[in-house]
C-alpha cells in the first residue's frame, strides 16, 4: 500500500508531474499512478511511464465534484505523495485530499526531493519576496503550476489502463459555463511579452505600448492594477501572485515600478528589460537591460528602432 | 437574514522585510502587521450582502498574540463581532492546524450560513484554507468566486476558473472564497473606525476547543526561508538622450538575439 498519485484535469499538466513523479519513484521505490477522468487520454499518460493508469468514471463532472471520491481512493491505496497541477480547479481538488489525507499540502512547489522527516519542497513566501524551504510529513499533497517542469521522454513500456467507477459530490450544481473569451491570445504561452503599469497615463496611452509589441510580435501584459483598478486591459492579462505567471523569452516591463507580488510572476522569463522614468524603482534591479526615461519618449523611439 | 462568518489572517505586511544582504535571512523585525489583502476582499463581500439584504456579520481569526492588533481595523471593516484565538502555536501552524483550530471555533460559536475566505493568505498564499475548513466542516464549497448571492437557503456564485466561467448553486451552509478583483474594499470611514470600538470581541481560548495535541501538530514544516535574489545583468542606460539609450538598449537585444 504505497504509492506516487498524478492528477491533473489539464492534460499536459499531467504529463509534466510525472517528471517530478518518476523522479520520486527513484528515490522513494513506490509505484507511480497517474489518475484521469478523461478516458481519451489515458493511453497519451501511459506513453510518458508511469506504472499504471486509473480512468475514473463518473460521467461528466467538475474535477472539484470528483475530489471526494478521489480522496477516498487515495486513501484506500495508501498513497504516499500526490501531485496534483495547480490550476485554480486543482487547487480546491488538491486542497480537499490534503483535508481528508490530514496531511500537509505545499501549493505551487518548485522543488520535491525526499528531505528528513517527509517530502521536502520549495515555494514562494511573501508575495515572491522569499522561497520557503518545507518538508511535508508523509501522505504529502502538492500542487504544481503548469510548466515547472517538462514533461518525461516517452516511454515503450506496457502499462495498464485500469477503468475505476467514482461517485461525484453533487452539492454544488453548476448551472452555466461561459468559456472565457481568449481574444485568441493565451499571454502564458506567449514568448515575448510588453507589459505595462501604472506609468501610463490613459487608457489610450497603451497605444504606444502596443506599437513596440507589434514591432517585437509581443503580446501585451499588465500589472493587476491596469487590469483590476483600471481595467484597460483584461483580467487574464495581469501579471502576479494571484494573475498569470509566465515564462517568455523577452519580458519588457513599461511604466511598472515592480513590486515583488508582480515580479513573481515574470521573474522566470530569460530576458527582462524596464523602462521606467525612476531609477529607484525595484523592477531595475529584477532587468537585465533597462531604460531611465519616460517611457512616452523611450517607447516610441525604441520601436521605430526595432522596426528597422 | 443570513449569518455570515469571514475567516481572516493577520499577517506581516511584506514591503517591511528586510532580506539581510550577508546571509539572504529575512529581517521581520520592523514588519507592521495587517490584515491579509485577499481577506479584506472576503470582508467587503460580507460587508455588501448585509448591507444589501441584511444579516450580520462574524468576523473569526486565529494567529499568535499580535493578532489582537487587527480587532480594531477587522471591526472597521463591517464585522458585527470578532472572535479571535491568539496562541503563539499560530506561528508554526500548516493550513491542516488551522483549519482544525478555526473548524472547531466554528463548531463551538456556529452556526453560520454562509462562511467566506480571501482566495489565499498574502504571506503563504497556500490557497487552501476555505477548502480544507469546507471539508472539516462537512460543508460545500465553492471556490474562487468573483460574485456571489444569497437568496433564501441557497448559495449562488460565479466562479472564475482558468478557461472559463461558471455559474454555481449550492445549499447553505456553505463556504466560499471570493477573488481579490471581486470588490474593492473599503477604506474605513472615521464613522466607521469610531464604530468600531463599540463592537464586540470575543477571546476563545485554543485550549477550550477540545483539540488533539495531533491535530495542532503541523504536517508542513516549514525549515528555512530565504530571500528571493534576482541574478539579472541589471544593465542600465541612463543618459540624458533618450535616443542613444534606445539604440544600445536594441544594440542589447539584437545581440541577445531578441530582434
Amino acid at each position: 500500500m504505497a504509492g506516487i498519485f498524478v492528477y491533473s484535469e489539464d492534460l499536459a499538466l499531467a504529463g509534466q508531474l510525472l517528471t517530478p513523479a518518476l523522479d520520486l519513484k527513484r528515490s522513494l521505490g513506490q509505484p507511480v499512478v497517474a489518475l484521469t477522468a478523461d478516458a481519451a487520454s489515458a493511453a497519451a499518460l501511459a506513453a510518458l511511464g508511469p506504472d499504471r493508469v486509473l480512468v475514473l468514471e463518473a460521467g461528466p463532472a467538475s474535477p472539484e465534484a470528483l475530489a471526494p471520491a478521489l480522496a477516498d481512493l487515495l486513501q484506500r491505496e495508501g498513497a504516499q505523495v500526490v501531485l496534483v497541477g495547480g490550476t485554480l480547479r486543482g487547487k480546491h481538488v488538491a486542497a480537499h485530499l490534503a483535508a481528508v489525507l490530514d496531511a500537509g499540502l505545499a501549493s505551487d512547489a518548485k522543488a520535491l526531493a525526499p528531505a528528513e522527516g517527509g517530502l521536502g519542497v520549495q515555494r514562494i513566501l511573501y508575495g515572491g519576496l522569499a522561497v520557503s524551504e518545507e518538508v511535508l510529513a508523509y501522505p504529502a499533497v502538492v500542487t504544481v503550476q503548469a510548466r515547472t517542469f517538462l514533461p518525461p521522454p516517452p516511454s515503450a513500456a506496457e502499462v495498464a489502463i485500469a477503468p475505476q467507477a467514482v461517485l461525484a459530490d453533487a452539492r454544488v450544481q453548476v448551472t452555466r459555463v461561459e468559456q472565457a473569451a481568449r481574444e485568441g491570445v493565451d499571454i502564458a504561452a506567449s514568448q515575448r511579452l510588453v507589459a505595462v503599469g501604472r506609468g501610463f497615463r490613459t487608457r489610450e496611452d497603451l497605444d504606444l505600448a502596443a506599437g513596440l509589441a507589434g514591432a517585437l510580435q509581443a503580446d501585451l501584459a499588465c500589472t493587476r492594477g491596469i487590469a483590476e483598478d483600471e481595467h484597460w486591459l483584461p483580467i487574464e492579462r495581469y501579471i502576479g501572485i494571484s494573475g498569470q505567471t509566465v515564462k517568455p523569452e523577452l519580458y519588457v516591463a513599461a511604466g511598472l515600478s515592480g513590486q515583488v507580488q508582480h515580479l513573481v510572476g515574470c521573474r522566470e522569463a530569460k530576458v527582462i528589460v524596464a523602462i521606467n522614468s525612476d531609477e529607484r524603482a525595484p523592477i531595475f534591479e529584477a532587468a537585465d537591460y533597462g531604460i531611465v526615461g519616460d517611457l512616452y519618449q523611450v517607447l516610441p523611439l525604441l520601436t521605430a528602432a526595432l522596426a528597422r | 437574514m443570513p449569518q455570515i462568518l469571514v475567516c481572516f489572517k493577520w499577517v506581516l505586511d511584506e514591503q517591511d522585510i528586510k532580506i539581510r544582504p550577508e546571509d539572504l535571512s529575512l529581517d521581520t523585525s520592523r514588519a507592521k502587521g495587517k490584515i491579509s489583502d485577499f481577506d479584506r476582499n472576503a470582508l467587503e463581500a460580507a460587508a455588501q450582502l448585509v448591507e444589501a439584504q441584511g444579516g450580520r456579520v462574524d468576523a473569526l481569526t486565529f494567529g499568535g498574540p499580535a493578532v489582537k492588533n487587527a480587532l480594531k481595523d477587522v471591526l472597521s471593516r463591517g464585522a458585527d463581532q470578532v472572535l479571535w484565538i491568539a496562541d503563539p502555536l499560530a506561528e508554526r501552524a500548516d493550513a491542516r492546524v488551522t483549519a482544525q483550530v478555526l473548524a472547531a471555533a466554528i463548531r463551538k460559536h456556529g452556526p453560520y450560513d454562509l462562511i467566506l475566505c480571501g482566495e489565499g493568505s498574502s504571506d503563504a498564499f497556500n490557497q487552501q484554507l476555505p477548502v480544507r475548513l469546507a471539508a472539516l466542516l462537512g460543508l460545500p464549497c465553492v471556490s474562487f468566486a468573483q460574485a456571489l448571492t444569497v437568496a433564501g437557503d441557497r448559495l449562488r456564485a460565479t466562479r472564475k476558473l482558468g478557461d472559463c466561467v461558471e455559474e454555481v448553486e449550492t445549499a447553505l451552509p456553505a463556504v466560499a472564497s471570493v477573488l481579490s478583483e471581486m470588490n474593492k474594499p473599503r477604506i474605513p470611514t472615521l464613522k466607521q473606525v469610531l464604530g468600531a470600538a463599540k463592537k464586540p470581541n470575543q477571546e476563545v481560548k485554543l485550549a477550550e476547543l477540545g483539540l488533539t495535541p495531533g491535530q495542532l501538530e503541523p504536517r508542513a514544516v516549514r525549515v528555512g526561508a530565504k530571500g528571493f535574489v534576482m541574478n539579472r545583468k541589471n544593465i542600465l542606460f541612463k543618459e540624458p538622450d533618450a535616443a542613444a539609450n534606445v539604440a544600445r538598449l536594441a544594440a542589447s537585444l539584437a545581440a541577445e538575439g531578441m530582434c
